[in-house]
């Protein structure tokens, strides 16, 4: 015969009532993730919303006199400062006025693609180094100052890049290319005036540098997390280091890499104030070579901020809501691209958690 | 020209075709050996005074419970151990009569001498074609066209092909395990080992796929040299002309495999491969 405690019973129905009210909580709580999971889902899709809305009304003026001249027009000119006002297709301008995106947008590709050029095989490489290439002792610390680089503020490097790296760049390394460049086209891009140091390279370097960082961590992260047996596998059949990050791992990470460097290029694209410090800041004109000034979106919005909101007609500010809508729509655009890419570089790619 | 020269050349002609029929004639009848082989890693010592001989063209089986030193041991054949944190090594592991580690030997040509195959499949992220000939291209023992023609052959070698000739640019991970491990012996076979490395190779298969490979591997001597780790004792027994036994880093028992199983020497070998220990 089995024998009940007594003591139990009592014990039983006390733990039978906490139980229920933490069932009632748990069911609360249940609720407060769905339901707040799908309120906090709005959050960064309102806001992009809003702000693509609130960016298309500021230029709607803009969008409306320029049309489709906005892209390929380089004048940049706020017109009369002096009260002139005229009338073009309905909207009041000051006389004289005429904006054209193009050096700025050209300028923005430009610096986004030296600095993709120069950072992601540096980046590959710096992820290789930390994770195959150097003892632990000395690849730990080291990872850990690329991450602290990540975090250095734009406008020091700014600082540095005009300070200290342009004039280097433009006194002891640019006319050694420069010099040695024939005048033949397409190769001339690549000779003429290399200026001060402020410009198109200067720029793109820096912002290479400043996203170096995010892609080479990102990437020593990816690369750690390839498993082991695909690497030793490819080692034991005699492959070298370099081969087997080359054919196993980097393949292996792709998709992640390929993040990485969009991350990067969203960073370099939408830089503000750094290339504002380096490239010169010159509006109007697209650099004739790899060294000439210039100016990126960013950049002028931020450099022309304060006079812009001295036109009386508000055209000056809608010009730069334009511009910034047109920086909006290439960071969109890159990101759709990069999943383009991700998914079909995917197809015979490692499946995910797959030894 | 006199009498002896003549012999002495006809006596060099003839060498030179029975080399040309017989390529291993004059290099040693054992194509791996250890000797005296103590491992270690930070210290703690692994395998101690190992001295095994691999005849050419021959399977042996290494069998033993698990944390013997089997897989370190294997692992060590082809160096792959080299760069584990610790790595302490006395004794040698003569590749036909010269040390693995003698500078004379390249580490990647050692590897490709001595292949290996691990306990799960592991292809890489590319195509299946281009698994089959990744070690080729990292040889440069062949390129271009030549390559699609070495996929075919390892291919049909292990019997995949009429399996992947539709889809030999499509990826290897929707391949079954089994024909993922088939591609990875493929890939291995390619390079043209003389020895084979087999770390419990059909763990991770179903018996059907276990059978597949394993009939797989009995058609590779004598061209080859197996040496397989298995937990497998039935394994063990059908492949292997020679069985060893690791027991807590030690060589236990090395033998004849049907002497290894119904004789055993050791004690510890006996109570193993009854199945009382392990």
């Amino acid at each position: 015969m089995i024998q009940r405690a007594p003591s139990t019973v009592g014990e039983t129905r006390r733990d039978d009532s906490s139980r229920r009210v933490r069932r009632a909580w748990a069911r609360r709580e249940e609720s407060l993730w769905r339901v707040g999971g799908r309120v906090a889902t709005l959050v960064p899709v309102g806001a992009l919303a809003f702000l693509l809305v609130v960016l298309a009304v500021k230029a709607w003026p803009a969008i409306k006199v320029s049309g489709w001249g906005y892209l390929t027009g380089s004048a940049w000119l706020p017109g009369s400062t002096y009260g002139g006002v005229e009338k073009v297709h309905g909207v009041a301008i000051p006389v004289g006025a005429h904006y054209g995106a193009w050096p700025l947008l050209a300028g923005t590709l430009q610096t986004s693609a030296i600095a993709l050029i120069f950072a992601v095989p540096v980046s590959i490489l710096t992820a290789f180094a930390l994770t195959e290439g150097l003892p632990g002792r000395i690849a730990r610390p080291l990872g850990f100052v690329v991450e602290v680089v990540a975090g250095i503020p734009s406008v020091i490097i700014g600082l540095w890049g005009v300070l200290v790296l342009g004039p280097f760049l433009a006194h002891d390394v640019y006319p050694l290319v420069a010099t040695h460049v024939p005048n033949v086209p397409v190769l001339r891009y690549f000779g003429g005036s290399v200026g001060y140091g402020e410009g198109l390279l200067t720029s793109g370097l820096v912002l290479g540098l400043m996203i170096v960082p995010i892609i080479a961590s990102t990437t020593r992260d990816l690369f750690l997390q390839v498993p082991a047996l695909p690497q030793e596998g490819a080692r034991a059949l005699g492959m070298t280091d370099a081969e087997v990050a080359r054919r196993v791992t980097l393949p292996w990470v792709r998709s992640g890499v390929i993040g990485a460097a969009v991350l990067g290029l969203g960073r370099a694209l939408g830089e503000t104030i750094a290339v504002a410090m380096v490239s010169g800041s010159v509006l109007g004109v697209v650099s004739p070579n790899l060294y000439g000034t210039m100016t990126t979106i960013a950049a002028t919005i931020v450099s022309q901020l304060d006079s812009a909101a001295t036109d009386g007609t508000g055209f000056a500010v809608a010009n730069l809501a334009e511009a910034g809508l047109l920086l909006a729509a290439i960071s969109i655009a890159v990101n759709l691209a990069a999943r383009a890419i991700v998914r079909r570089s995917g197809a015979l790619g490692a499946p995910v958690g797959r030894a | 020209m006199d009498e002896v020269t003549r012999h002495h050349d006809a006596d060099a002609h003839v060498a030179s075709v029975l080399r040309t029929l017989d390529p291993d004639r004059d290099r040693p009848a054992d194509v791996l050996a250890a000797e005296h082989l103590t491992v270690g890693f930070g210290g703690q010592g692994v395998l101690r005074d190992v001295t095994v001989a691999l005849p050419r063209g021959t399977v042996t089986a290494i069998i033993g419970p698990t944390g013997s030193g089997k897989s370190t041991f294997l692992r060590t054949l082809n160096r792959m151990n080299d760069r584990v944190r610790g790595f302490e090594r006395h004794g040698d592991v003569l590749l036909d009569g010269e040390s693995i580690w003698s500078p004379s030997h390249d580490l990647l040509a050692v590897r490709r001498r001595v292949g290996m195959l691990f306990q799960r499949p592991n292809p890489f992220p590319m195509s299946i074609r281009d698994n089959v000939v990744a070690g080729v291209r990292a040889h440069g023992i062949a390129r271009g066209k030549q390559l699609d023609v070495v996929a075919e052959i390892r291919l049909r070698e292990v019997g995949l092909w009429d399996a992947v000739k539709d889809r030999l640019h499509g990826s290897p991970y929707r391949l079954s395990g089994g024909q993922q491990q088939l591609l990875c012996l493929a890939r291995a076979l390619a390079v043209g080992p003389e020895v084979l490395l087999l770390d419990e190779p059909t763990s991770a298969l179903d018996p059907m796929s276990t059978e597949a490979v394993e009939a797989l591997f009995k058609t590779l001597t004598p061209a080859l040299t197996l040496l397989v780790v298995t937990h497998n004792l039935g394994q063990a027994r059908r492949l292997s002309d020679a069985t060893i036994l690791f027991y807590d880093g030690e060589l236990a028992e090395h033998g004849a495999t049907a002497q290894v199983f119904e004789q055993p020497r050791d004690p510890r070998t006996a109570r193993y491969v009854q199945g009382l220990v392990g």
